[in-house]
């Protein structure tokens, strides 16, 4: 019913005995008390606002047992700043007003973050559908795409 | 939604060790757990409530794509991710890098993988009907050491069925080394970019030396009796060439032999107007690939 799993979020080791059943999301909420990784589809997988980095691939920690992420590196939206500096995509968010309510914000770092690094170059287009798995319910998501393309300036 | 109790979780390293843990537990308490974007979601509504899960993710010979004399083989625990961009995948089984490429959304793709979505085989499934375009065989392990290959068209059942046996794990999905000139291309339509299709269009077509149409399969997706082929449409496609008015009559053909659903989404001829249309794009597309354009 329980296992013991070992699990490294940002830079950090967790090793903690948990119910099979835990999910990952929750594991990074409650167990390891990171609360920036948010929960907003009641855990269907549909909303993307759960995303988080495993090995650095964006996932949905919602649908992942927490077990399944034994031994492995796990990135929350608490380990893109280094050092008190927001990253460049951070940053971005911030300069263009990329929120409103902010609840969706987490995920959508998490998953631009990593295809930031497949696509340094990215066509509107190509930021619009990378973003398919995210919803927004505030922003109508232009001042993202703005967001995402100007950090992609920056970090280039 | 939230998993019911599990009561055992393993990792096994190797093939045998997963399907002797398969073999501790009545048929259907133990589930395999591949990418998890379909299983999650079913263990979380509690459609299925597994007593242990084993995880394959550590099976490194059930992962990636691999090209020989033979033919291709993709490991069944390959991901979509890996799927869409890989070299071998482009012309002849263009249609599964297709499919692949507009599964869901980018995070679905970076854990998904071919085997899972072929095994539980959802209506609106998109790797169910690009394998019957294509025509892919599934490579199967039992528990008792019986190996055995299954054509695509026997392997896909009915909805959310397979002839997988609960004690039988997919290695692979092989596919025959494909003659010179042969294409095939996939699309889908939903009510949202890349969302699970409404109505889903596969076609795998070889070319004869002067550019018709010598052997063609055409598959639907979106079905709510399970992806089909449409056979009449198939021998209507035979000596055509690209651009003939026939492969519009042919694509007719399909549109009335399969049979369509009205639900919320789509009344019945809306879908066999999106059999038409999705039909002449990949026609297109499967067309260019075959004849290396
Ligand atoms: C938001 C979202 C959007 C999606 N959109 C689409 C879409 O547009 N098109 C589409 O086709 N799909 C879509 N899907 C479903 C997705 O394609 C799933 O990844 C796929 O159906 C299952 O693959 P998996 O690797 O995740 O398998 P899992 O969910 O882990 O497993 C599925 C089933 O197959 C069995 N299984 C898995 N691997 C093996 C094996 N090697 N041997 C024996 N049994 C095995 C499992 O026991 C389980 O019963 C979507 C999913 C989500 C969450
Ligand atoms: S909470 Fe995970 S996708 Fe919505
Ligand atoms: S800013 Fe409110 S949901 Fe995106």
């Amino acid at each position: 019913m329980n296992k013991t799993v070992k699990i490294t979020i940002n830079g950090e080791i967790f090793e903690q005995s948990v119910p099979i059943r835990l999910l990952l999301s929750d594991f990074i909420r409650e167990v390891a008390g990171l609360t920036g990784t948010h929960i907003s589809c009641t855990y269907e997988g549909v909303c993307g606002a759960c995303t988080v980095q495993l090995d650095g691939a964006a996932v949905k920690s919602c649908l992942m047992l927490a077990t399944q992420a034994d031994g492995h590196e796990v990135t929350t939206v608490e380990g893109l700043a280094k050092d008190g500096k927001l990253s460049p995509l951070q940053q971005a968010f911030n300069d263009h007003h990329a929120l409103q309510c902010g609840f969706c914000t987490p995920g959508i770092l998490m998953n631009m973050d990593e295809f930031l690094k497949k696509h340094p170059n990215p066509s509107d287009d190509e930021i619009r559908t990378g973003l398919i798995g995210n919803l927004c319910r505030c922003t109508g998501y232009a001042h993202i795409v703005d967001a995402v393309r100007d950090a992609a300036k920056r970090t280039r | 939604m939230y998993p019911a109790i599990i009561e055992d979780y393993v990792r096994p390293t190797s093939v045998d060790e997963a399907l002797k843990a398969a073999g501790k537990y009545e048929a259907g308490e133990a589930m395999f757990l591949a990418g998890g974007q379909s299983l999650m979601q079913a263990v979380k509504s509690r459609l299925v409530r597994p007593r242990c899960v084993i995880d394959l993710q550590a099976l490194k010979e059930l992962k990636g794509v691999s090209a020989g004399g033979g033919g291709i083989r993709i490991g069944a625990m390959t991901r979509y991710v890996e799927i869409m961009s890989d070299p071998n995948l482009k012309t002849a089984y263009g249609a599964l890098a297709d499919a692949a490429e507009h599964v869901g959304d980018r995070q679905v793709r970076n854990r998904g993988t071919i085997g899972g979505s072929l095994c539980w085989n959802y209506v609106a499934a998109c790797m169910p009907a690009a394998n019957l375009a294509v025509g892919s065989s599934m490579e199967l392990l039992s528990a008792t050491g019986k190996k055995r290959a299954v054509m695509v068209d026997d392997f896909i059942k009915g909805p959310l069925e397979t002839a997988r046996a609960d004690d039988e794990v997919l290695l692979a999905v092989t596919l025959p080394a494909a003659p010179a000139k042969a294409g095939s291309a996939y699309k889908k339509w939903g009510v949202v970019t890349d969302a699970l299709p409404v109505i889903g269009v596969a076609v795998y077509l070889e070319l004869d030396g002067g550019g018709a149409i010598a052997k063609a399969r055409l598959a639907v997706g979106g079905l709510a009796t399970g992806p089909k082929r449409a056979k009449g449409a198939e021998a209507a496609l035979a000596g055509k060439k690209a651009g003939d008015p026939g492969l519009a009559a042919a694509l007719d053909k399909a549109a009335s032999e399969i049979e369509t659903q009205s639900d919320h989404w789509a009344d019945s001829t809306y879908r066999k107007n999106l059999i038409r249309t999705l039909g002449a794009d990949v026609l297109a597309s499967a067309f260019a690939r075959a004849a290396g354009k």
